[in-house]
Parts: structure tokens; sequence; C-alpha cells
């Protein structure tokens, strides 16, 4: 029987002790030999405390077999790890069993799991991990930062544009207004041209001063009226244009957490763009309401205007980019994508539908409250 | 012709033109004194330090600043002129193209009375310069410059 034991813990491929109750070796595997690089003289019948030159002194594992020793059961799991000064850290994952041994001597069995590579492989990945995160927010400071300086850059850019552009309008005024009687019609009409250029210039870089403006700032977060809102805009627009055919159809109790004057920015594009492109009809209908869209709510802003070929659904949203010509709808080509900006910094969607002819829906998600 | 003085404190050429030619088309005729750095325009209030301060010159009713100035900015000119008691109270209207909203605070903290931006639309420009005009020189009431309580 004691060959059959013998044989068992030799096979075993994980470093096994058997101390006696006393705690002194008794029987070691070879698989202990080979992991703590010990020998057999240095280890039968020694207290294990004294394996090694003592290097198996460890408290806490001194504690445990103790314990098992004094009042029996067992132990399992326990992980110790421990500088061994011959073989270096070792993390060890310690199962140990109080048995009887064919003679009625009590004995324990100490069985060793060495998890220092295992370990090893762990604090790597978690180190590779965190040098990862470190890297990501490295990266994205350096983003952040290069991206507030292009702002800063189109800023003072279009800040420093201004000036010229009020000489040529100015200047161009004064020609206009002192020295009509020394340019004949084509002569003033050019002037004409040059000033409206200029007025036009100075409309596209106050757009581009917005849309910079858009990414800076402070956004707060609160529940937003978006049917409040919505109504406010079509007011305006009906006491701009009074004479218009146009019927709001506004579902009541809109709403969404954002910030209001964002969000009032965006809504005046969507139904200024409705009203604008519905100018060409008699009479047109603007809807906003709420749809289900992939199992969340979404917006959207409908009318039956001029609508849009799909083909160029992408541009759509590019800033200074146009489907129409000025002639035919002015425009900067801004305001969707500053719609655009306002939606993507609340975390939502935006997306269009459209039918050359036929009317525009302009869809978008936002935060919900409820998820907040 | 009144005797009252605007100092427009400017240093582009264009800008400067512009506005001279704003003063012109209005009805109320001021003498406009230009001065085209920040440093040119305390030496205007103060004197040069090479002639010990005594070269300051008559004070104007109205001082249309410009941020972007060459030598010494203008909101250090701001911050100087209401450091001193010749020129605590005297009506300073900032007058610029920045919409920076740092720019108009700091401005509203260092004592402006007014901040203007300048429109591209030399129409609404000229109509901004009248009514700066009417208001600070016609309606506005100043006290005596450097004045102290009786």
């Amino acid at each position: 029987m004691r060959g059959f034991a013998q044989s068992i813990l030799e096979t075993v491929r994980h470093p096994l002790l058997i101390l006696d109750a006393g705690l002194r070796v008794r029987e070691v595997n070879a698989a202990f030999y080979h992991t703590f690089k010990a020998s057999e003289a240095e280890t039968q019948d020694r207290f294990v405390y004294e394996l090694g030159g003592g290097q198996w002194d460890i408290p806490r594992l001194r504690a445990l077999l103790e314990e098992v020793a004094r009042d029996g059961g067992s132990f399992k799991d326990v992980e110790v790890r421990h500088d061994f000064p011959h073989v270096g850290v070792k993390v060890m994952v310690l199962d140990a069993h109080r048995v009887v041994h064919d003679d009625g001597t009590p004995m324990i069995l100490l069985a060793i799991e060495d998890a220092t590579d295992k370990m090893q492989g762990i604090d790597a990945l978690c180190k590779l991990n965190r040098e990862l995160d470190d890297r990501v927010s490295e990266r994205t400071a350096q983003l952040e930062a290069a991206n507030r300086e292009l702002e800063a850059f189109a800023y003072s850019v279009s800040h420093d544009l201004r000036a010229p552009l009020r000489a040529l309008d100015g200047f161009s005024d004064e020609l206009l207004r002192c020295y009509a009687d020394r340019l004949d019609e084509r002569g003033q009409h050019y002037l004409r041209r040059l000033r409206a250029g200029t007025q036009r210039m100075g409309q596209l870089i106050d757009d581009m001063l917005l849309l910079s403006r858009l990414n800076r700032g402070a956004m707060k977060r609160e529940p937003v009226d978006l049917t409040a809102l919505a109504e406010g805009v079509a007011a305006e627009l009906r006491d701009r244009e009074p004479d218009r055919t146009v019927a709001f159809v506004i579902e009541p109790g809109l709403s969404a957490m954002g910030d209001a004057a964002l969000l009032g920015v965006a809504l005046e594009n969507l139904l200024g763009n409705a009203w604008k492109f519905t100018s060409k009809k008699a009479s047109a209908t603007i809807t906003v309401g709420r749809q289900n869209h992939e199992g969340a709510p979404a917006f959207f802003v409908r009318d039956d205007g001029a609508g849009f070929d799909m083909a160029h659904v992408s541009k759509l949203f590019g800033a200074f980019q146009r489907l129409h010509t000025q002639r035919e709808f002015p425009g900067n080509g801004v305001g969707l994508a500053i719609v655009q900006r306002v939606v993507h910094r609340h975390g939502g969607q935006v997306w269009a539908e459209g039918v050359l002819g036929q009317g525009a829906t302009f869809h978008f998600t936002l935060p919900q409250e409820e998820l907040i | 012709m009144s005797d009252k003085i605007i100092l427009l404190v400017e240093d582009n050429e264009d800008d400067e033109e512009l506005a001279v030619l704003a003063f012109e088309r209005s009805r109320i005729a001021n003498a406009v004194v230009v001065v085209r750095d920040g440093q040119e325009a305390l030496d205007y209030f103060f004197g040069t330090e090479a002639n010990g301060g005594e070269d300051a010159k008559v004070m104007p009713q109205l001082v249309l600043l410009d941020l972007k100035l060459p030598k010494v900015g203008g909101l250090e000119v701001l911050k100087r002129l209401r450091a001193d008691p010749r020129t605590r109270r005297l009506p300073v209207v900032i007058l610029t193209s920045s919409k920076e909203e740092e720019d108009m605070l700091t401005s509203y903290d260092f004592g402006a009375n007014s901040y203007v931006r300048k429109p591209v639309d030399f129409n609404r420009f000229a109509d901004a310069i009248q009514q700066l005009q009417m208001y600070w020189l016609v309606l506005n009431e100043a006290p005596t410059p450097g004045g102290d309580r009786p």
C-alpha cells in the first residue's frame, strides 16, 4: 500500500509534501525537488520551516499548517507569494488536507501549485492593459490638443479675415454713394456685386465661427422641452414671412436631456431648412415628432418641399456642402453641419431621408431622461 | 462744430478711415483724434515719459478702443485708464472685431462702458458709430474729466 501511495505521489505533476503532525517532512515528490531546486538530503525529516535554509519559513503558511495539524480539516486555494532566496519570487496556490496514515498516525498532505507563470502572465496582461490605457489617454490628450489648436486657428483666421472684408464693403459703399455719378450702370452693378460678395463672405465667416464655437464651451445636461422650442422657432418663421401658408404639426410632449441653447440652434436650422425648401409650394406642411427607430425613440422633422436625391445624402451634413444653387435656394451649407455637431455633442445620431420633389425627413436621437 | 473730442484708438488703417467716413456721415460733427497703438493712447492721456507727462492732451469725451493693438494692448490701456483718477470715469467703448466671450467679459471686468463688435456691413458699422456718438456725446451726462466729489 505504501508503494501505491508512493507511486501516486511520484506521478502527480505538482509539488507535493507529506508532513507529520509535528510538521516534519515525511515524503516529497520529484516535482517539489525540481520546482524548488531542493535535494532529498536537505528535505527529509526536516521541519517544513527549515527547508532550503529556512526559506520556507513563511508566517502565513506556518499559521495555516499549524491550524490544520491542531484542528484537523483542510484549506484550499490559498495563494501565497514568497520571495525564495534560491529560486526567486514564486506564487503558489496551496491545498492541504489532514489524512490518516495506514498506521493510524495523522499526516498532512500539502499540494503546491506553482502559479508563478500564470500570475506573471496575468500581471503582464494587466501591465499591458495599463500601458494601453496610458497610451490611449496620451493619444486622446494629443488629439484634443490638436483639435483645440485647430479651433483656435480657425477662430483667429476668421477673425482676421473680417477686417479686410470691412474695408472692401465700406469703400465700395462709399464709391456707390459719392461717386455714382462718375460710374455708368454697369460699373455700379459691379460694385453692388462686390458688396454682396463681401457680405456673403462675412456671413460665411460668422457661420464658421458659430460652428467652431459649438465645439467649445461647456454643455449643460438638463431636461429640454423640444415641443416648446420647435413651436418658438415656428412662430418666428411665420413672423418673418406671414404671407406663406405653412402648417406646422408639432407633437406635444417631446423632451430630451441636453443643452437647451444648442438644441435650439439645431431646431432653428432644421425647421429653417424645412421652411426654406418648401418656399416654392403654395402650401406646405412641416411635421415635428417622435418615432421608434431600432427600439429607441428618434425625433424627426419632415417637410413636403423640394427634397433631395438620396444619391447625394453623404454630402448633406458636410460643412459648406450644398445640393442646390444660390439661385434656387440661398444658403451657406452650414445649417446641417451645425445640426450634426449639436447632435453628436449630445451623443446622438442624425440621418436623413429624401425624395427629390417630394420632401425630406431629418431624424435625430438624443439622450433620454430615464436613461441618465 | 462741437468742441467735444472723440479719441479713436485703432491700428488698422482701413478701419480708421472707415470710422472717419462713418463720423463724416453723421450729423453731429465732433473732432476725431486717432492714435494708432496702445502706447500712443497712454501718452495722449498721461504725456510722454520724455516730457515728464507735461505733454498730456485735452481729455476726450469718448474713447473708442480696439483690443488688438501693437505695443500695449487695448485691455492694458483700459486697465491703466481705470487706475488713474484723471481718467477713471472716462467713457470707454470697446470697438473690436472680436466676438470672443472671454474678451467681452474681461473688458467689462476692467470697467469698459460698452462693447461693440464691428460689423462687416459698412452701413451697419456707420449706423453703430452714429448711435455711439449720439448716445455718449449727446444723451449721456458725463462727469467732468478728473473731477472729484465736492
